[in-house]
């Protein structure tokens, strides 16, 4: 042991978080260090407050401090739509562009052929609960273009049939700003597919 | 060094930000791991070609380390697979077995077309269960395990009728059959698709129709060899019985 013993739990601890290693949790440790005792404090109790404080939504499954969610309880937003996203950062991302006023519903996670993630281990019971509300008319799929989030999309296609819900999956093609060249042939077929008319 | 592969890729794991590991059995190398930098970013040129079950060109780094990859080009997508559950799931069994077990770096050129044939055969419609069952039986005997079907494994008598014993690994007769209790009496029809599909080339799969029974016995039959001699426990057929439980 190199370190003293609370230098290297600190080192220890960061080392759990995903993409750092040993070097990089000394390096942050040693920020720590150099760091005023009350930053400290104040980025200590930040890190008890995210896992005392959050927790998920009863009706949306976002992640929020007050229950329902902000998006939730925000009445002037369009109730005939659900956009469904995999993770609570999509739905920030879709938040991001303003063009979407409806509610969300956070799968936190999708269906995985390879993983062995089925149905059960998603979100999905707590959508089909929502469904049963008459002011609900379209479901926007909108998880990601991969072969989870497909899976996933299908899934609930034909889980929500019986509902009689018109079903959209968000649209797939070439990124703004990108340069046709470039493209790739499945997402250029796939923004063939997807043309619409110009007005 | 620099290496061109063709390759198709069998898994896929997501690493750091914004990169993946691509899974690939290649024709040239056999089973490779090859890191795809910024593979999930939207502007990626190489979002595509990491999806997974796709079949490409793969022009790789390989240093001591992982391979990197520095281009990429797709010969077919097998897009149908991944945009009909079904078909996903199954292919997904498919790219499993081939992940879980092939050896590391071991080409096997016959492999690679049966791989690639297996995911063309599920994508054009045709059975994919069957197809499985056909890829269960080249990996099993590359493994060692192929079951004996043309004879009773314990006194080699080659006239039916004949039980199926995953513990023996093959058919008794009747005379036999004291070995294994546990023995299922196989139906005809079950043993001689058992037997065809040890003889099968995907490439050349014709359209094949089984009636549910008999898929149902193959199923449990494949289901408990495998189990017995492999002991795996596959997630992605985890997921098809939950399809199945669903009847979706």
């Amino acid at each position: 042991m190199y370190y003293p013993e609370p230098l290297a739990k600190l080192i220890d601890s960061f080392s759990k978080l995903p993409g750092i290693g040993p070097k990089t949790a000394g390096r942050l440790a040693f920020q720590i260090l150099r760091m005023k005792e009350d930053e400290v404090v104040d980025f200590a109790k930040a890190l008890v407050n995210v896992k005392r404080n959050l927790h998920y939504c009863s009706v949306c499954c976002n992640i929020t401090d007050v229950d329902p969610c902000r998006i939730c309880q925000d009445k002037t937003r369009d109730a005939s739509c659900i956009c469904v996203v995999q993770e609570a950062k999509d739905l920030v991302a879709i938040e991001r562009t303003k063009e979407f006023n409806g509610y969300y519903h956070v799968l936190h996670g999708a269906i995985s052929p390879m993983e062995g993630i089925g149905p059960d281990e998603i979100y999905i019971a707590e959508l089909l609960k929502r469904l049963s509300d008459e002011r609900v008319q379209e479901l926007i799929l909108a998880t990601n273009p991969n072969i989870e989030g497909e899976a996933t999309a299908m899934y609930l296609s034909r889980l929500v049939k019986p509902f009689g819900l018109k079903v959209t999956r968000i649209a797939h093609g070439l990124p703004v700003g990108g340069d046709l060249e470039y493209a790739d042939e499945v997402t250029l077929t796939k923004a063939l597919e997807g043309r619409r008319e110009l007005s | 060094m620099l290496y061109r592969w063709e390759g198709i890729v069998i898994r896929t794991t997501d690493y750091g930000e914004g990169h993946k590991i691509l899974t690939l059995y290649t024709k040239q190398a056999g089973k490779q791991g090859v890191i795809v930098r910024g593979a999930k970013k939207v502007k990626s040129r190489h979002t595509a070609i990491a999806q997974l079950f796709t079949h490409g060109d793969f022009a790789v780094f390989k240093g001591q380390s992982l391979a990197s990859l520095n281009h990429g080009e797709i010969i077919e997508a097998h897009r149908g697979l991944r945009e009909d559950l079904h078909k996903a799931a199954h292919a997904s069994y498919l790219a499993e077995m081939m992940d879980r077990l092939m050896p590391d770096g071991e080409p096997d050129e016959r492999m690679f077309e049966q791989l690639n044939a297996g995911l063309t055969a599920m994508e054009e419609g045709k059975d994919p269960a069957i197809v499985n069952h056909i890829m269960e039986m080249k990996l099993l005997a590359l493994s060692g395990y192929l079951p004996q079907l043309d004879e009773c494994v314990s006194c080699g008598r080659t006239e039916g009728p004949f039980a199926f014993s995953g513990a023996q690994g093959g058919i008794l007769c009747k005379a036999c059959r004291f070995r294994d209790p546990q023995a299922k009496q196989l139906p005809e029809a079950v043993l001689r698709l058992l037997r065809v599909f040890q003889r099968t080339d995907l490439r050349r799969l014709g359209h094949v129709e089984v009636k549910p029974e008999t898929k149902a016995w193959l199923k449990a039959v494949m289901r408990d060899f495998m189990d017995r001699h492999l002991d795996i426990r596959w997630k992605a057929r985890g997921f098809l019985d939950q399809l199945e439980k669903y009847d979706l």
